[in-house]
């Protein structure tokens, strides 16, 4: 049973190679836990119907009615098992962390000594043989048949019993492993004891604790920490990642509880909230939500969603939320038209205006983390305003939308995806600066590397932001349907699962630590796709999915007999001249 | 300074009052020995004087103990501390506080004043050295303003003494 520790540190970097979205559930992995995930996956078919359980996923979500279904399933196993009642079967699953393998394993090694440690009497002994009894904690007399005891014949009478059992339950989950109130007995008193005599109140408060139980101390399953969800998660360790996304969509990392922070893992994530909030005294947090306009001077405060901020008139200067600089400059310069991550080439090169400063602020350590914070926070709150806009557009626009390109709301999943794959992708964005903030100074080629991909996340990202939100304004604000809208429908899918599968490449990279620096030499090769990347917009999705892929060769796009299309980045093969996806000339 | 927390605490539950009126006839019968109840009208506060067992480091000596029942007695324990001065002991503190499991985690509505006089002087008796606790110094300063030992989470670690 050690070896669930185990298993849990076994999940490194050479397991998150496999593909995580059909990620197989590991139930070969180990021994005494593999037991116990066969006990459940034998019996539990007239739960499967209540549960969601996805194939792919290597977790299950469950709501009260599934925990407790699971809960009298493990019951029910061990009492027709151990041949003992459920109320025993109860008592001893809870004492071994509800672990069904646990209980078999310790019952069968040795009986008595389980039976004494959680206070299960092999003969239940009678009252005394009386016609009239002193109860043990009143001192009353009473007739025989108005005292009770638990199997060790004890006799109190029910007043006491409900007084105990009530102090008990409002003491706590304690109230689970109770005893005889009698000092020098250990007999457990069960469940069917305690409801029999529970006022209703506290009977509901046992039963919450009864089934908190079977989340809080089994190591399989955890509650979703989501503020108000109800729901559980039972987690099969071992295969995949300990990314999971609760059926109230809170995405959370299983073994640290933070939100999900792929490709970052749980110590950098730790490390990184105690420094912001060591840190956050001495933050201007203001710079993350309001900023001057470079030009006119006026405070712009941020309430769209993507980095292209437009001053209202009649200033309407047009420039980069983050680098401030104008956005026209946005493009080869920047490395990607939409591309803004040059901390690090603006601190070498010097070229802008903007950079000078930048060169001065990244002098000592504070302003370099300010850097990484300030970036971190941007595309937090950027999640924050995507989420609440894809909650807009499910609730408002795309009817509206459906109304007005007459097109059945059927037909516009795409865009509630493309919604759904930015915050997402915004997610990932955010959790590379805290890599990029850990990723150590002296190693040049990978942060060289690192800077490079996270330019071209921040660039796919951001046409696609672009493209669902301010590109899809036009087709909203019309009077019918727009001619074109099944090329934005192509565009805006194409720029979807382009990114999709750029973020789940970067993410993968990132997570192995970038690798592949260090296996080729890295400089050179990495000078190669940077000047690729620089030099043209072409090939670069395509050349940094290379880099990080090679665990599946087949997404290896060879530049020679493919070319990339400018606008969304889909590859086309090579003899085409309009880009498959989003129709586009070469 | 008990005195206060005490004066605000509800009067004693009828079952408590029964319980109590049965504890104190039983120990008039049958009092613990070596222990004296010193009679008052008031049943929710008991002092009972203990006598330092013969061949044991306490032989001769004499303390008090001061005893406060809550309104819901037996099903919550009792406040129980020596009154100044306390013994030298490594379980009490010289405020008179004692760390002994039975008056906090481990109480059951089954036990009684006289089975926790028993266990106080099973305590003293094993006892080989008049010493306070390590830590004396640092926890009476903590419990300043009079605050209860039954609001202190204890660590029962040693079972010898």
């Amino acid at each position: 049973m050690d070896s669930e520790d185990d298993m849990h540190d076994a999940n490194d970097a050479e397991s998150v190679d496999d593909d995580f979205y059909s990620g197989e559930t590991a139930m070969d992995s180990d021994d005494g836990d593999a037991a116990d995930y066969e006990f459940i996956d034998n019996d539990s078919d007239d739960s499967n119907d209540l549960v969601s359980h996805r194939s792919q996923q290597n977790y299950t979500i469950l709501n009260e009615t599934d925990i407790q279904l699971r809960q009298e399933d493990d019951i029910m196993k061990i009492a027709s098992i151990l041949s003992i009642s459920d109320v025993a079967a109860a008592i001893l699953l809870r004492h071994y962390n509800w672990s069904v393998s646990k209980v078999n394993d310790e019952w069968f090694a040795d009986e008595e000594k389980v039976r004494r440690v959680v206070g299960l009497l092999e003969e239940p002994r009678p009252l005394p043989n009386a016609k009239e009894l002193t109860c043990g904690i009143c001192f009353e007399v009473y007739p025989c048949d108005s005292m009770s005891s638990a199997a060790c014949g004890h006799p109190f009478c029910v007043t006491c019993w409900q007084g105990y059992i009530s102090t008990a339950i409002n003491d706590g989950p304690g109230c689970l492993t109770l005893r005889c109130p009698d000092p020098s007995c250990g007999a457990a008193v069960g469940k069917d004891m305690i409801v029999s005599l529970a006022s209703h109140d506290d009977r509901e408060k046992y039963r919450r604790y009864f089934l908190r139980s079977f989340v809080e101390d089994n190591r399989k399953t955890k509650w979703c920490p989501a503020p108000g969800c109800d729901y559980a998660v039972d987690f099969i360790v071992g295969g995949g990642t300990f990314d999971v996304t609760c059926r109230c969509s809170y995405s959370f990392c299983w073994n640290c509880t933070e939100e999900a922070h792929r490709p970052v893992d749980c110590d950098t994530v730790s490390k990184w909230i105690m420094k912001n909030s060591a840190e956050s005294e001495n933050m201007n947090w203001i710079l993350a939500n309001s900023k001057p306009c470079p030009k006119c001077k006026r405070p712009i405060e941020k309430n769209q969603g993507c980095m292209h901020i437009t001053c209202t008139p009649p200033c309407k200067f047009e420039f980069c939320w983050l680098c401030l600089g104008a956005w026209a400059d946005h493009g080869e310069r920047t490395g990607g038209f939409y591309a803004c991550n040059r901390y690090e080439a603006a601190k070498q090169e010097g070229v802008y205006d903007d950079t000078e400063k930048r060169r001065e602020m990244a002098k000592n350590s504070l302003e370099r983390y300010t850097h990484y914070y300030e970036r971190w926070a941007t595309n937090q709150s950027s999640r924050q305003k995507a989420l609440a806009d894809l909650q807009q557009m499910q609730s408002i626009h795309l009817e509206k939308l459906s109304d007005k390109q007459c097109q059945p709301e059927s037909q516009l999943k795409f865009i509630t995806e493309a919604w759904l794959q930015i915050v997402e992708c915004r997610r990932v964005l955010k959790w590379t600066y805290a890599y990029g903030y850990y990723l150590p100074e002296h190693e040049h080629a990978k942060r060289q590397f690192f800077e490079y991909l996270q330019g071209e996340a921040e660039s796919g990202l951001e046409r696609l932001h672009q493209c669902a939100e301010k590109e899809l304004q036009g087709y909203l604000n019309v009077e019918g349907p727009s001619k074109d809208f099944n090329e934005f429908r192509m565009k805006l899918a194409g720029l979807t699962s382009v990114t999709r599968n750029y973020f789940e490449n970067l993410v993968r990279a990132l997570e192995n630590g970038l690798s592949d620096v260090d296996a080729h030499g890295g400089t050179s090769r990495i000078g190669g796709s940077r000047s690729l990347g620089a030099g043209s917009s072409k090939g670069r999705t395509s050349r940094s999915k290379g880099t990080s892929a090679r665990s599946s060769g087949s997404r290896n796009i060879d530049d020679s007999v493919h070319w990339s299309c400018e606008y969304c980045t889909f590859a086309n093969a090579k003899s085409a001249t309009i880009c498959q996806m989003c129709q586009q000339r070469r | 300074m008990t005195d206060s927390s005490v004066s605000s605490r509800k009067v004693l539950s009828k079952i408590a009052t029964n319980r109590l009126q049965k504890e104190l006839t039983e120990w008039q019968i049958n009092p613990p020995s070596g222990f004296t109840h010193k009679v008052t009208d008031n049943l929710q506060r008991w002092v009972i004087e203990v006598n330092g067992a013969q061949g044991t480091i306490y032989d001769n000596e004499k303390y008090q103990l001061q005893v406060d029942f809550p309104e819901n007695y037996p099903m919550e324990a009792p406040q129980v501390i020596f009154l100044h001065p306390a013994p030298l002991h490594p379980h009490i503190y010289s405020n008179g506080h004692i760390c002994l499991d039975i008056l906090y985690d481990s109480w059951s509505p089954a036990m009684t004043v006289g089975s926790i006089c028993i266990s106080i002087l099973s305590m003293l008796s094993s006892s080989t050295a008049k010493e306070r606790p390590e830590d004396n110094d640092r926890y009476v300063k903590n419990c300043r303003n009079g605050r209860s030992p039954k609001e202190t989470r204890w660590w029962f670690h040693d079972d010898k003494v």
